[in-house]
């Protein structure tokens, strides 16, 4: 087993920019095995990397297994909320992380997304750092302090 | 935090689940928090914003009041 003591900041900090770079350079979001090959380590240095990664909320484990959900806000799974840029798809786990992946990338981009009641299609564009396109209302369900309560849920 | 196509769908929505409406943003405050919250996310020097920092955020984005209440 992998000591708490060997995961290093320098580690934590590898595995991370390793995880948010692959998310943005190629749209896929890597799991444990391919980025302990990437990088050279065990496997099991790199799940308690992202353990602890997720314990400072710096990304979401999958509930039942050490595989990535989200590393905020790049999606590891398809979701209602599409983000095209760059000639990619990107996924956001809500509406503010689909916002957040044109924010981190920096690049004009098309939302599509589906209003959380009635499924219909929702579209929302960024250019030049501005929204020049938008539908819609955002709704927080959750209040702030509670946030990472359940972020699933949230 | 969804988005939907009107008042009256977060209305239905939230009466189809039972619970208690949250609190609105316009998809330009939703940009602008999304901005201030991601941009750096990909900088080697990124660490997550300190409890004023995000107080900071949100109240330069409009989103005051007990809903957005970080503390206790």
């Amino acid at each position: 087993m992998v000591q708490t003591s060997d995961t290093s900041d320098a580690v934590l900090r590898q595995v991370r920019l390793f995880v948010f770079r692959q998310a943005a350079d190629t749209a896929r979001v890597p799991q444990p095995r391919e980025i302990a090959a990437a990088l050279g380590r065990p496997q099991s240095e790199v799940e308690e990397a992202l353990r602890q990664l997720a314990a400072g909320k710096v990304l979401i484990l999958a509930p039942n297994d050490g595989n990535i959900w989200a590393a905020n806000p790049f999606c590891a799974v398809p979701s209602p909320f599409r983000v095209e840029t760059r000639g990619k798809t990107y996924w956001g786990i809500c509406i503010w992380d689909a916002l957040g992946i044109v924010a981190t990338l920096g690049a004009d981009a098309v939302i599509r997304a589906a209003c959380g009641d009635c499924s219909e299609p929702l579209l929302l564009k960024i250019k030049a750092g501005k929204l020049t396109r938008s539908e819609g209302i955002i709704h927080f369900a959750v209040p702030a302090h509670h946030w990472w309560d359940n972020i699933g849920y949230t | 935090m969804l988005l939907f196509r009107g008042e009256e769908h977060i209305d239905r929505w939230c009466q189809s689940r039972d619970i208690k409406r949250g609190a609105t943003l316009t998809p330009e405050q939703g940009w602008q928090l999304a901005d201030g919250w991601y941009k750096e996310k990909l900088k080697p020097e990124w660490r997550r914003h300190t409890l004023e920092e995000t107080e900071a955020l949100l109240a330069s984005v409009g989103l005051i009041g007990s809903f957005w209440n970080l503390r206790d």
